[in-house]
Formats: structure tokens, sequence, C-alpha cells
């Protein structure tokens, strides 16, 4: 019987109008989409590696070791195409330093192209099934019980030994595999045009992501379907139940998210934190520069020059909103007279010895300070945001996807962890080295340093497992509305009078 | 005959669900809007202020001898908020909100018979990016503004006022009846049409004049003959966007006969042509019309300046003579006066040049994305708000315009000072005398009304092109629509 019921529902789906529809709209969007976003991921690409391979020749151009400076870059994210996220909008490049712990509010941006792109909001794959596929869901639903009460069907397939819940269920089922359908075409319609234009290369663990995705949207569409279903019940006529999801769906989807996010961003106000952290973080570095004197009072040398060239360039480095705060000091003396200056260089090297390691243990507590100081200041308003956005389903699936994708903010995070831990490794090779007591830390005038042994950064983003645990909360949640959704439909129906 | 159907409709329409929620959902939205707002104009302009004075105190550090000010120039060049800012965002965040006449930022300087010589690149003009979004970590949103709300939900109001207008009624049998009657069709839609209009625009305009009541009053915006003269256009302009979807909602709903599937129609109609069309659009006109990159541009401005080095330095700078104060001066003061002069030309060119070639690229990406009224009208309300691109163009244009009366008065306090010898570009070549800070060129960003408006102009004409022609067809297929069910 239940499946008797199935095949009609199937089939009277399928010859429906709306479907015809919605999938040829669907396919076109998602075709002029992804050929767009392959594009643009492309040049994105290309503008990486020229940064990276650039950034990494001038590292390389340090003559000496206090010159040492990395820029690293991030690469895009190549399942960007399907959530954007911050993949494309955050900065992408941060420079490595010792003296410094880089953050998220240190980066720059290597693929510059016309700023004023920024004006049109660029749209993903995402972005079309949030909207045309909530839309199709509603669509199939709104009609399903009100349509065959209206119709005077329902009561007739009453009379017959079915039960309700098997009708509420066989409609689901149809629905659900009509509504699928186009959704994996578009998937896989992208995925060729992934494969056409080669220079997208994706990992085993990638294909988990897309599949994620793929399970992330499934549940998204049955949320939608089930909301349609439950008001279908509700009404007694379909054009009510019709006007009534559209609503829904025009707050839920398009105006919800937006006034949310308004709100949040214009309402919650940084707190003053702010100034209190950044005079934490200079006291830290007066104490600093308290040491630094010291050193230079014992030092028996003192008020002298050396002679030769001098080149140092050194200073603080302070932005107040973003609690930057660090001196440096990148030395380069290519001349030295060695009659003269020789029985100071001993001395030279023992201040930079401890000096710089003073330098290094200042830069880590003043991350202490700054990484609990920017996320009460920026993180938090985010995250405020994204509690009062979840409201949605639409806000859930986006944010689920981000995740899947690796293009939210802990996406981004992974990259600045490994910069940070790549900060790390640039220190081992200094110290094991002993650079910081070498006398081409501060000269180059016996040639420059040989880097060739220089580690090199490497960024991978993290697997698969983590991107789902990322998402999980989002896709339970959406989880938990289904069952809720469809119990409350049922329980409604079970009672109703036909 | 006309208002008494007029009438029946915009009872109907009102005693609706739809008309209960689409009220609500315009105040709520237009409350948060302008609860955003509140104070934020008078923080803009009380900043800008600041950062003019602050920027023409330094001009005033640099008057005390000609050419500190030709080697400085006039410093930050500031755009001046506009009052308006609630009605359309115009994405300011992305525009930057200066421009920029400042130093060279090159120099030599070296030694030569124990003189001292120095010369330095004189200001061109720049034009600094915004990129806000840099670190922004909040979720992408379209900003709550006069101009997406009446771009989103006013359109899709107007389907849903509109999508049942003939098809309910020949459903339900009512079309018949009234054309058994002696009701003109032409009657019957244009009564449609009316009342269907009136009931999205009415609690569109109450809820706008809550919105500015709250902003007047509680928001510190003021609003003066100006600002009313801007927010009348600008209403009008909302009145012909409502009229084209309302054409559109008749002219679907006479054609097909069921009214769900006539709804569906609409929905995806407007989701594509409304939602998706705008940014898809933008994107594909920005591939299509590629723009010079930033490391293209540093490289080809590199090669350029490469070049002039080479025609007028190509022999070690340090080898020949610097500029001295002489009279007649000598030849080498000449040919770096010549070189630093040319120097600064060549770079402002360059930067202008490069601006032009983005503007170009969004201005043609801007005319496509004009296939959706959508962005019509986002790009009308912004130009009568006084923000978004538009505005920046005119912005630039003053810019650009103030340049040269800077240089010209610079040039001109040189030709009056007899003891100067007029070889603009190094300091020993120029008047060595302060300059009266009163009597220096400041730029002041002006804006006016009737620039505005010729900008809006084209787009008011598109949408009144849109509406007409969904009318029109709406009129002709409801003469020819078959009443039966």
């Amino acid at each position: 019987m239940f499946l008797t019921l199935l095949q009609r529902e199937l089939l009277a789906n399928l010859i429906a109008f709306r479907f015809s529809v919605a999938v040829i709209i669907c396919l076109l969007l998602v075709v002029t989409n992804t050929i767009v976003l392959i594009d643009d991921y492309k040049s994105r690409l290309a503008s990486y590696n020229t940064a990276a391979q650039k950034h990494w020749e001038e590292a390389k151009n340090a003559e000496t070791y206090s010159q040492l400076t990395v820029s690293v870059d991030r690469p895009p994210n190549p399942l960007s195409i399907f959530n954007q996220g911050l993949d494309r909008r955050l900065g992408n490049s941060v420079d490595i330093h010792h003296s410094h712990v880089p953050a998220l509010w240190d980066t720059a941006s290597h693929s510059a192209d016309n700023p004023f792109l920024s004006l049109f909001s660029s749209i993903d794959l995402l972005f079309i099934f949030q909207v045309i596929f909530s839309l199709m869901a509603l669509l199939f639903a709104y009609d399903a019980i009100a349509g065959e009460r209206e119709g005077g069907t329902l009561r007739l397939m009453l009379t017959t030994p079915v039960q309700r819940g098997s009708i509420l269920f066989a409609k689901y089922i149809s629905a659900m595999l009509c509504l699928i359908v186009p959704l994996i075409m578009s998937l896989l319609l992208s995925l060729i045009l992934y494969a056409f234009s080669q220079a997208i290369v994706l990992s085993g663990d990638d294909w988990v992501r897309i599949g994620g995705i793929l399970l992330t949207s499934i549940v998204y569409l049955s949320a939608f379907y089930l909301i349609g279903l439950l008001l279908s019940t509700l009404t007694q006529r379909t054009a009510t139940a019709l006007m009534l999801s559209m609503l829904l769906w025009g707050t839920l989807v398009l105006i919800y998210p937006s006034a949310s996010i308004f709100a949040v961003n214009r309402l919650v106000k940084a707190d003053s934190k702010l100034e209190a952290a950044y005079e934490e973080i200079q006291q830290i570095w007066e104490e600093f520069d308290r040491v630094r004197t010291d050193l230079k009072n014992q030092d028996p040398f003192k008020g002298e020059n050396m002679y030769g060239s001098v080149g140092i360039g050194s200073g603080t480095n302070a932005d107040s909103t973003t609690l930057r705060y660090y001196s440096y000091e990148s030395i380069n003396w290519n001349r030295i007279d060695d009659e003269k200056s020789g029985p100071q260089i001993p001395h030279v090297k023992t201040y930079y010895k401890s000096l710089e390691s003073q330098r290094i243990r200042a830069a880590e507590k003043t991350w202490l300070v700054r990484q609990e100081a920017l996320k009460q200041i920026y993180v938090r308003k985010a995250s405020v945001a994204q509690t009062v956005m979840r409201l949605s389903p639409a806000a859930m699936y986006d944010m689920a996807t981000e995740a899947w994708a690796g293009t939210d903010f802990h996406g981004i995070e992974d990259f600045l962890q490994a910069a940070r831990q790549y900060r790390q490794t640039l220190i081992h090779y200094l110290e094991d080295k002993d650079t910081f007591a070498s006398r081409q830390w501060f000269a180059s005038d016996k040639g420059a340093v040989n880097l060739d042994d220089l580690p090199q950064f490497t960024y991978r983003r993290t697997d698969a497992l983590t991107g789902a645990k990322r998402a999980m909360p989002d896709v339970a949640a959406l989880l938990l509305i289904n069952v809720v959704l469809f119990l409350t439909t049922l329980l409604i129906f079970i009672k109703q009078e036909v | 005959m006309f208002w008494h159907i007029v009438k029946r409709e915009l009872y109907d329409n009102m005693n609706s669900l739809r008309f209960a929620v689409t009220t609500m959902l315009l105040l709520a939205l237009m409350v948060v809007n302008a609860v955003g707002y509140f104070g934020e104009y008078n923080a803009r302009l009380t900043e800008y202020r600041r950062k003019v004075s602050e920027s023409l105190d330094e001009m005033e550090g640099n008057a005390d001898r000609l050419f500190s000010l030709v080697l400085n120039g006039p410093g930050k060049l500031r755009k001046k908020p506009s009052a308006l800012t609630f009605c359309a965002d115009g994405g300011e965040a992305f525009l930057s909100e200066y421009a920029e006449g400042r130093k060279g930022g090159w120099s030599y300087g070296w030694n030569r018979d124990g003189k001292g010589y120095r010369v330095e690149g004189i200001w061109y003009l720049n034009y600094p990016q915004a990129n806000p979004s840099l670190w922004n970590i909040m979720p992408a949103d379209t900003n709550v503004s006069w101009a997406s709300i009446i771009a989103l939900v006013l359109s899709f109001v107007a389907i849903l006022f509109t999508f049942d207008a003939i098809s309910g009624e020949r459903e339900r049998g009512t079309l018949q009846l009234m054309l058994s009657n002696s009701v003109s069709r032409d009657a019957i839609l244009l009564g449609k049409f009316v009342a269907a209009f009136l009931s999205i625009a009415i609690p569109f305009l109450i809820a706008a004049l809550i919105n500015l009541f709250l902003l007047y009053t509680a928001g510190g915006v003021p609003l003066g003959a100006h600002e009313w003269a801007r927010l009348g256009i600008l209403l009008l302009i909302t009145l012909f966007y409502i009229v084209i979807f309302v054409a559109l909602g008749l002219l679907v709903s006479s054609r097909i006969t069921q009214s769900s599937i006539s709804l569906m129609v609409l929905l995806l109609i407007w989701a594509t042509w409304v939602v998706l069309t705008p940014s898809t659009l933008g994107s594909i006109a920005t591939g299509l019309k590629p723009a010079q990159t930033s490391a293209e541009f540093d490289q080809h401005r590199s090669k350029q300046r490469d070049n002039l080095k080479k025609e007028y330095l190509s022999d070690n700078p340090f080898e020949f003579e610097g500029p001295t104060r002489s009279y007649p001066p000598t030849k080498a003061t000449q040919r770096w006066a010549e070189y630093v002069k040319r120097e600064a030309e060549l770079s402002e060119r360059l930067n202008k040049e490069h601006l032009r070639d983005q503007i170009n690229q969004i201005k043609f990406a801007r005319s496509l994305a004009r296939i959706s009224p959508a962005s019509i009208v986002g790009y009308a309300v912004e130009s009568l708000a006084g923000t978004g691109f538009s505005r920046h163009l005119q912005f630039l244009d003053q810019v650009n315009r103030f340049a040269p009366q800077f240089r010209a008065f610079t040039n001109e306090t040189d030709a009056a000072d007899a003891e100067s010898p007029h070889l603009f570009g190094v300091k020993e070549g120029m008047s060595d005398k302060p300059v009266r800070f009163e009597a220096i060129p400041k730029f002041q960003d002006r804006v006016s009304l009737s620039s505005d408006f010729n900008t809006a102009a084209v787009d008011v004409l598109l949408l009144i092109l849109f509406g007409v022609v969904l009318f029109a067809s709406a009129y002709l297929s409801f003469l020819r629509a078959n009443i039966l069910h």
C-alpha cells in the first residue's frame, strides 16, 4: 500500500510543471555561476603562486639573520566555489618574524585586484541552493495536504485502509526524491566543470567534504519541505498555505539573516577592554626597553659606536586598533673596520644573544594578552551575530557548509595557527645555529648569510574529520528541526478532521 | 465603476493576512534601519571635520615656505559624509573616503665638495584604496537600508499582492460574473492595478515616515529642504519600482490559469531577476572586461619611471652637480627641476590611468547589471542618497579639478616673487618666502542635488521604461485573456 502511495506521489511530482521549471532554472544558474567562480578561483590561485614565490625570494634576500622576515601566503580554498565564506575576503598574507606572533589582524592581501569589485556581492553555489532549493521545497509542500483536502481526495484516500502516517511519509519521501534529483544534478554538473577546468585538484578529503555538503543540503531541503508540510496541514486552503510559506521563506532566507547581522553590527559595541589591553602590551615592551638599556649599560664599551657602514632598521610597529605592538631591529653592517671595532664584536654578540631571547619572550607575553583581547573585541561580535542568525535554518545551512568547506573562521584560523607554528620553526632554526650570538646576526661584511637550509612554510587544510566536527552542531540542529517538524506535523495530521 | 473596483479590491487587500504581515515586516525593517543609524551621521560628521582640520593644520605648517607646500602638496582631500546614508549604504566601506596629494616619496641626497645636496619628489595625486573587509570576520550580509528594503521586500510583496489578482478571480468564476455586468476589461485591470499599488505604497510610506521621524527626532539626522527634495524624488522612484512588479504580477496572473502556478512562476522570476542576477551579472561582466592588476600596474609604473630616469639621470646623478641657487640658474638646476616636475606628472598620470581603468570595469559591470530592476533602483537610490559609486566618481572629479587649481596657485605665487629663479620643482629654483595660508586654495567637497539627480536620471528613465513595457503587456494580455476557467 505504502509503495502504491509513493508511486502515485512520485509520478504526480515528476510530471508537475514546477519540477521542470525548478530543474531548468537551477541548472542554468549553477552552470553560469560555476564558470564564473572557477575563473575567479584560477586568478586567485595564480596571484597566490606569484606572491608565494616572490615572498620566498624576498626572504632569501636577507643579508644578515636579523633581517630575516618571511611572508607566508594562504592558498585559495578550492571548495570556496561551494561556499566562499571568508576565504576570498580576509587577508591572505602575513609576515613572520621572531619579534611578533601573527594574528588575523596582521594580515594583508596579496591578490589586490580592483578594490571597487567588492561593490558587487559575490555569489557562490551555496547561495543558489539556499535560495532556490528552499523555495522549491516549499512549492512542493504547500498543497501536499491542503490540496488533497480541497480536492476531496484526502477523504477518499482515508476510506481505504491506509494509515495516516504512511500518507504523510509517502508524500515526504517522494517529494524529497524529486528535490534531491536536481540537487545532485547541479552538483554533478559543477563537478564536471571542475574536472574540465583542470586548475582545481581535489584530494580524497575534499570528496568527503563535498559529500558532507551534499548531506547538509539534503537535511536543509528536508527542513524546508517539512515547514511547508506543517503549514499545509494547518491551513484549510492551498492559497493560504502558499502565501504563508512564501512570507516565511522571504523572512527566513533573505531578510532575517541580514537584518540580524545588521542589528548586531550596529548595536553590539566593542567593549573598551581594547585600551586596557593596549596599555598592558605597551608595558611589556617598556619592560623590554629597560632590559635593553640595562644590557647596554653593562657593556664596557659604553656609548661607543662600531666603525663601519651602518644599516639599522629598527623601531616599533604599533597599531592600537588591532593591538599590534612590537619593536624590531634589523641590522646590517656591511663594512666593519676590524682594527678599530674588533674588540667590540664579542660584546655586541652577547648583547644580541640575550636581547633577542628577551624579545621572543616579550612577543610571547604580548600574544597571551593580545589573543584574549582580540577575541573579546572582534570574534565575540561575530559569534553573537552567528548565534542570533541561527534562528533561521538558512543561516545554519550556510554555517554548516562553510565549516565543511573550511572557509569559516576556524578554517582561516588554521592557516594562522600554521603561520604561528612556522614562526616557532623559524626560531628553532635561528636558535639551533646559535645565530643570535653570531657575527652574521648583524654584519654582512664577510658576505651575506647562507639561507639555503631555511625551512619552508607549508600549509595544508585540516582533514575532513575536523571539518565534520565543526559542521556537526549546525547539522545536528537542522536534523533536530526536521524531527520536531515531522512529529508535529504527524500529530496534527492524525488528530485532524478531514 | 472604476473607483468602485478600486475600493472593493483595496478593502479586500487590507483585510487580508498578507497586508497585515507586509505592514508589520516593513515597519519592523524600517525601525531596525532607523535604530541602526542613530547618531551615525553626527559621529561621521564630527570625524570628518576633525580630520579636515587636521589636514588644514598640516597645510598651515607647510605654508612657511612655498617649496614645502609644493613638496608636501595639499594633503588628504576628504569626502564629505552624506546625511542620507541610512537610505543606501552604497558599499561606502569599500570606497576610500579620501584622495591624497602627498610627497613623491623618493629622494636623492649626497655630499660633494663639502656641500650637501638633496632632491626630493614633489607632490602628486594618489587614490588610496579602501579594503576594510580584510579583517572583518562578520558573516557577509546585505545592509538593512532603504535601498535593500525597496529592492527586495517591496518587489516580493508586490508579487504576493498580484499573483492571484486575475487567476484567482478566474478560478472562483467571479471574473466571468464581473464581465457579464457592464464593466470593461480596462476598468478591471486598472482597478486591480491601482488597488495593489496603493496597498503596497501606503504601508511603505507609513513605515518610511516613521523611520524618518525616528531618525529626525532621536537619530540626529538633519532633514532640511535639500534632504526632503532628495527623499521626495527617492519616494517617487520607489513608486515607479512598485509599478514594475505589480505590472509583472498582473501579466503573469492573466496568462496563467491557476493562481498557485502563477505564484510559482512569479517567485522563480523574482528569485532569479531580483536576487541572483545582479551579483551574477556583476561578476560575469568584471570577468569580461579585466582591469590591470596591481602587480601589473606596479611593473608598468616602475618601467615608465626607469625610462624617465634614464632620460635625465642616465649618468650617475651624484657625478653631476646638484641644484644651486644662482642667477641665471645653472644647467644642473634646470635639469633637476625638469626631472622632478616630469616625474610627478608621470606618476599622477599613471595613477589616473589606473583608476580610470578600474572605474571603467565597474561602470561596465554596472551597466550590465541594470538588466535587473533591483540593481537599477539600488543605483538610483544610492545616487540620491549621496552615497555609493556614482557619488564617489563625483568626489574624484572634484579632486581632479582641485589638483590643477592648487598647482596653479603655487605657480602663480612663485611667479609673483621677483627674487625667485622660477624653476618649479626644486627648492633652489623657487621662491623662498612664506605663503599666506588664507590664500591657499582649500579643497571642499561639494554635494549638489542637480548632479546627483542627473546621474540618477538614466536609472529613473530605465525604471519607467520597464514599468511601461510590463504594464502595456499586462494590459494587452488581459484584453486577450480567456476568462473561463
